[in-house]
C-alpha cells in the first residue's frame, strides 16, 4: 500500500482484460497476488458490438463476450475471498444473459451470497424510430451523412454510457457488475467516484482519473507490450503483468503491475499508452467528463512504479456518442506466392490472370487492394514496387470488398486455376478461406436526456 | 553518429498508433528534451502529411503533450474507410507509427 499526500485513502484497481479474447491468466494472478479493491475488465472494441449483436440474433442466449466465463472461473473464488469487486462490460449486446450465466458459474464454483448487478440502458437498437421522431437525427458525426443511407442494414445501436450505473450498482452492494456498452473509462471511473464520493461535476478529479483509467484500460500495452522504445529490453512478455493503478483522492495515481510478473512499468512504456487512441489531448471526451491530457506528467517513483499527474477536466459533453453497426458486404481474399526468377513480373501476370477471370465471371466489387506481404502490406503505395528480378519470393495478397457473399466467393474460385494454368513458380495454394463479413461503424450523437441507465440485481 | 549517417525520427523518439473509425492517431514520444525540440520544429503537419502520401487521404493535425515530450498526429481518412471496413492488412493502423519513425531528418550542422 502506498501513502499519498492528499489523504490516506488509496483505491487499487487492476486491469483484468483489455479486449475480447485477451489472456485471462494475468487477471487471475493479479487477484491472487495482490490486494485489489476492484478488477476492471474491458472486453469491447468498436467492432465487437456488431459481432455480439449478430450472435444474439442467432441465439437469444448469446450476445455477450463468453470469455468472461473463463475469466471469472479463474478469478471469482479468490476475488470473493479477498473482497475484490469485479466490473466488466462483457455484457456486450446481452448483459442480462451474461449475468445469468455468471450466476450459474458462481453456483457451480460453490460460491454463495454473490450479488451480481446488471447495468443496462446503452442499447437503443429498438428505439431508433422513436428517437428520430423525437428529433435525434443520428447524422454521421464524421461526415454529416444521413442515417437513411444505412438504416435498413443496421445491426445494433449502443450508446457509450458513463459511470452512473456502475456507481449505483456498487452502492447496491454488487460483487460483480456486468455492463453493456459503458465507456472503457467508466469501468475505472465508476468505482473511484463511488469510493471517494467525488461530485459529478468535480471535473478536475474526474479528468485526472480518466487519464489514470486510460493508462490502465489497454492492459499489457502499458506494461511493456508493444513497447517501441526498446522491446528488446522488456523481459517476460509471456508472463506480462497487467497494470494496477493505486489512485488517491485527488485522482492522481501510481501505475504499477502484478509483483513478480513480466514486463515493466516505466515512463517509456506508460508514455506510449498515454498517446494511444487519443485525438485532441486537450479534449479527451468521455461520457462523464472532458479530460485535458495535454499537461500529463509521468514520474518514476520506484521500480515498476510510475506516478501520473497533471491532468485536468472540463464539463462533460451534453450529448453521448452512439455507435451503430451496419452490414457492409463481404471480403473476398486470396494470397499466392511466386518464386525466383522475375517474381514481380510473374506476380503482375498472375494478377492480370485473376482479374480477367473475375471479369468473365461477372465479378463486382466496390474496392480492391493488392499488397505484397513482407514488402508493403503495412505501408502500401508509399513503398516502391518490389521489382528486383533477383528477389527470392513474393507473396501477393489480393482482397476485394463486395456487396454480397456470392461475389466475394469468386475471388477464391477464380484464383484456383493460377496453380496449374498461370505463370511458373507459384506456391502457397490453400484451401478455401472462410468469408469475412464486413460491418461499418456509424458514429453519431444523442442528447443525454434520452439515455437512462438502469440497474438490476441478482443474488446467488 | 557520423555526419554522413542518415538520421531518422527513430533516433530521437519512439511511438505508437491506433484507430478511431477512419482516423489514425500517431503518437511520437521523444527520448529527451532536445529531441522533442527538434521534432517539434521538423515534424510539421505538412511534412507528416507528405510522408504518408496516399495512406492518409484526409488531414493531419498535430497536438502537443510537452511534459511527456509527445507529439500526437491525428490523421483523417487514414484507414481505408475505418478498421472494420479496411481491406488493408494493417486495418487498425497499428504500425503507422513505424513509418513516421522511419522518416529521415535533415542532417544537422555536419
Amino acid at each position: 500500500m502506498t501513502t499519498d499526500a492528499t489523504s490516506g485513502k488509496v483505491v487499487r484497481l487492476g486491469a483484468g482484460m483489455a479486449f475480447w479474447g485477451d489472456s485471462v491468466k494475468p487477471a487471475a494472478e493479479m487477484v491472487r497476488a495482490t490486494d485489489l479493491d476492484y478488477l476492471c475488465c474491458d472486453h469491447l472494441a468498436e467492432l465487437t458490438m456488431s459481432i455480439l449483436a449478430k450472435q444474439k440474433a442467432k441465439n437469444p442466449a448469446y450476445g455477450y463476450t463468453r470469455d468472461v466465463l473463463a475469466l471469472l472461473e479463474g478469478v471469482l473464488p479468490a476475488a470473493v475471498e479477498k473482497g475484490t469487486r469485479i466490473i466488466t462490460n462483457a455484457g456486450g449486446a446481452n448483459p442480462d444473459a451474461a449475468a445469468e450465466r455468471i450466476a450459474e458459474l458462481a453456483k457451480d464454483l460453490g460460491l454463495s451470497d454473490i450479488r451480481i448487478a446488471v447495468v443496462t440502458g446503452d442499447d437503443i437498437s429498438g428505439r431508433i424510430d422513436e428517437l428520430m421522431a423525437a428529433g435525434v437525427p443520428f447524422a454521421n458525426m464524421d461526415n454529416g451523412r444521413r442515417l437513411a443511407e444505412v438504416r435498413d442494414r443496421l445491426t445494433h445501436a449502443a450508446v457509450y454510457t458513463g459511470s452512473e450505473g456502475i456507481v449505483e450498482a456498487l452502492e447496491g452492494g454488487a460483487d460483480v457488475v456486468v455492463c453493456g456498452r459503458v465507456t472503457d473509462i467508466a469501468l475505472y471511473l465508476g468505482p473511484l467516484i463511488y469510493e471517494f464520493g467525488w461530485a459529478w461535476d468535480d471535473w478536475d478529479r474526474l479528468g485526472m482519473a480518466t487519464a489514470v483509467a486510460h493508462a490502465a484500460e489497454c492492459g499489457g500495452q502499458a506494461t511493456g507490450g508493444l513497447y517501441a522504445g526498446g522491446w528488446q529490453e522488456v523481459d517476460g512478455l509471456e508472463e506480462l503483468g497487467y497494470p494496477i493503478v493505486e489512485v488517491a483522492d485527488d485522482g492522481t495515481a501510481v501505475i504499477t503491475k502484478t509483483p513478480g510478473s513480466g514486463g515493466r512499468v516505466d515512463v517509456g512504456t506508460v508514455s506510449e499508452q498515454m498517446v494511444y487512441e487519443v485525438l485532441d489531448p486537450h479534449n479527451y471526451v468521455t461520457a462523464d467528463v472532458t479530460a485535458d491530457f495535454s499537461g500529463v506528467r509521468l514520474e518514476e517513483v520506484g521500480p515498476d512504479r510510475v506516478r501520473i499527474s497533471g491532468v485536468t477536466g472540463k464539463p462533460r459533453p451534453e450529448s453521448l456518442k452512439v455507435n451503430m453497426g451496419y452490414r457492409a458486404g463481404f471480403v473476398g481474399e486470396i494470397t499466392f506466392t511466386y518464386t525466383w526468377p522475375d517474381v514481380y513480373a510473374k506476380a503482375q501476370r498472375g494478377l492480370s490472370f485473376l482479374r480477367k477471370r473475375l471479369e468473365r465471371a461477372g465479378f463486382e466489387c466496390s474496392e480492391e487492394v493488392v499488397e505484397y506481404l513482407g514488402h508493403n502490406s503495412a505501408w502500401g503505395s508509399v513503398i516502391p514496387e518490389p521489382d528486383d528480378p533477383d528477389r527470392n519470393e513474393l507473396v501477393v495478397r489480393y482482397a476485394a470488398r463486395c456487396a454480397d457473399a456470392e461475389n466475394a466467393r469468386k475471388v477464391f474460385t477464380e484464383s484456383v486455376p493460377l496453380y496449374n494454368n498461370g505463370p511458373a513458380g507459384v506456391a502457397g495454394v490453400g484451401t478455401r478461406p472462410p468469408l469475412k463479413e464486413l460491418y461499418g461503424l456509424w458514429s453519431s450523437l444523442i442528447p443525454r436526456e434520452h439515455v437512462q441507465q438502469s440497474v438490476r440485481f441478482i443474488t446467488v | 553518429m557520423t555526419s554522413t549517417a542518415v538520421r531518422r525520427v527513430a533516433d530521437l523518439a519512439h511511438g505508437r498508433s491506433g484507430d478511431k473509425g477512419d482516423i489514425c492517431n500517431i503518437g511520437i514520444v521523444a527520448y529527451d528534451v532536445a529531441g522533442y525540440a527538434e521534432l517539434r520544429e521538423h515534424l510539421t503537419e505538412e511534412r507528416v502529411k507528405a510522408h504518408f502520401g496516399e495512406l492518409v487521404q484526409g488531414t493531419v493535425t498535430r497536438y502537443e503533450m510537452p511534459n511527456i515530450r509527445a507529439l500526437n498526429f491525428v490523421c483523417t481518412g487514414a484507414l481505408n474507410g475505418g478498421g472494420t471496413l479496411s481491406l488493408r492488412s494493417d486495418h487498425l493502423g497499428k504500425v503507422m507509427y513505424a513509418w513516421l519513425l522511419k522518416m529521415e531528418l535533415p542532417v544537422s550542422d555536419a
